[in-house]
């Protein structure tokens, strides 16, 4: 069993993929955040400059997705077999693809202007994306073959941050969906997670 | 090489996209280099309205599997390559293939943003500007300094051979030589690599006779 360090902010953000499969898993490893000072000396010594990163004994792994999949594969929620393995990868990067419309508002400090892209993100952009994700989704709630996999847990995670930022029931209707979010959270080690991770703000 | 010959040999890959590179190519790279035959469907803009409609994100390329339909163009690139045996050998190398892709495909998002979806001829000059003084730069000095972390930068960009992490880097690299034919001259790992994936066997070829387009 290698020994796994992972840093980000201290935030679920890009980070919270890795500690809910980490969990999924029953897998040890060291929850890092950091912030100010600290992240400014360890920025230049990562790849891209960028959070979060896992050390696996002494390798360096960046990007939020890559990271993702690596433990997946480890926790056996990558897919069986290189085709699912590609329809978890379709759903990761269908959410990377709802992600980028809807950082534009985390990241809006001005109150109108938030204000005017919520609304655009929850009345144009959201409900058709989650119209493709409701037929993918399985009816045992499963994107991936009949059992849980990544694709799941990383859709609990986006939801999860996105709700955060642009409140709303979003899932109301979406039957495919919320058994997908039921079959996460009931993951025991997902569920033992949730019930000590830390408040916070994103 | 083609893993597990037989059932692989027998599966139908068809790749929907449009007639452009674009999205699709790092995948048409990775069938060229191996030799492995697909349907290299290019749709027509008039088709595409009713098209999209069966497809699983409404979007191209897709690749169909004997009837699976897989979409998303990381995702095509890396089962293409897991088939076709370049998509690194053990987890950890595939993580490293897939954390380099994902820092290509960030900045080919960024490029699209002011390419595709700036509509104000301003802001997409200083969005254009920005990218290749900024933000290109800063990318490829960390590819080039992550290029020489594997022996020496003078093979492919993780282990021993091809991988879709070069395959993209082509794809990326075709796009930015058309605005800026001098942006490797910091850079002489980076441009070597695109020369060696250029005359990669089977690239080569694909490389020669393939539609040419803008994009």
């Amino acid at each position: 069993m290698p020994s796994y360090k992972l840093t980000y902010f201290n935030g679920r953000g890009r980070g919270e993929l890795a500690r809910l499969l980490f969990a999924a898993g029953g897998i040890e490893y060291e929850d890092v955040r950091v912030a100010g000072e600290q992240w400014q000396e360890l920025k230049p010594k990562t790849p891209f400059g960028q959070l979060p990163i896992l050390d696996v004994d002494g390798t360096m792994i960046c990007q939020g997705m890559a990271i993702g999949r690596l433990i997946a594969k480890a926790v056996g929620l990558a897919g069986k077999t290189d085709l699912e393995a590609a329809r978890a990868d379709m759903i990761i990067d269908g959410l990377e693809d709802l992600g980028h419309k809807v950082l534009p508002i985390f990241i809006e400090k001005d109150e109108n202007k938030k204000a005017e892209l919520k609304k655009e993100f929850t009345e144009k952009t959201l409900p058709p994306a989650l119209d493709h994700f409701e037929k993918l989704a399985s009816a045992e709630g499963y994107f991936v073959g009949n059992s849980l996999t990544w694709a799941d847990v990383n859709f609990f995670a986006f939801l999860g941050f996105m709700t955060g930022f642009v409140p709303g029931d979003h899932l109301k209707g979406k039957v495919n969906l919320n058994k997908v979010m039921g079959n996460v959270t009931s993951n025991a080690g997902i569920a033992k997670w949730l019930k000590e991770r830390p408040e916070t703000e994103f | 090489g083609v893993h597990c010959g037989a059932c692989r040999k027998m599966s139908v890959y068809e790749l929907h996209y449009f007639n452009n590179r674009g999205r699709a190519e790092p995948a048409r790279l990775l069938f060229a280099a191996a030799g492995l035959p697909y349907r290299d469907i290019r749709i027509q803009s008039e088709q595409w309205p009713e098209y999209k409609l069966k497809l699983p994100m409404h979007q191209v390329p897709v690749l169909e599997v004997d009837g699976t339909m897989i979409c998303q163009s990381v995702a095509i690139a890396r089962y293409v390559a897991k088939v076709t045996g370049h998509a690194g050998k053990t987890d950890l190398e595939q993580a490293k293939v897939d954390m380099l892709v994902d820092g290509i495909d960030d900045v080919m998002t960024k490029k699209g943003d002011y390419v595709w979806h700036e509509k104000d001829e301003t802001r997409k000059m200083e969005k254009k500007t920005a990218f290749y003084e900024t933000t290109l730069p800063q990318f490829l000095s960390h590819f080039e300094k992550l290029l020489r972390t594997n022996n020496g930068g003078d093979g492919f960009l993780v282990g021993e051979g091809l991988t879709h992490a070069d395959a993209w880097f082509l794809c990326l690299a075709d796009d930015i030589l058309l605005d800026f034919p001098d942006i490797f001259s910091p850079y002489p790992k980076l441009a070597a690599l695109v020369e060696r994936i250029r005359t990669y066997p089977g690239i080569k070829e694909w490389l020669a006779k393939r539609p040419q387009t803008p994009f």
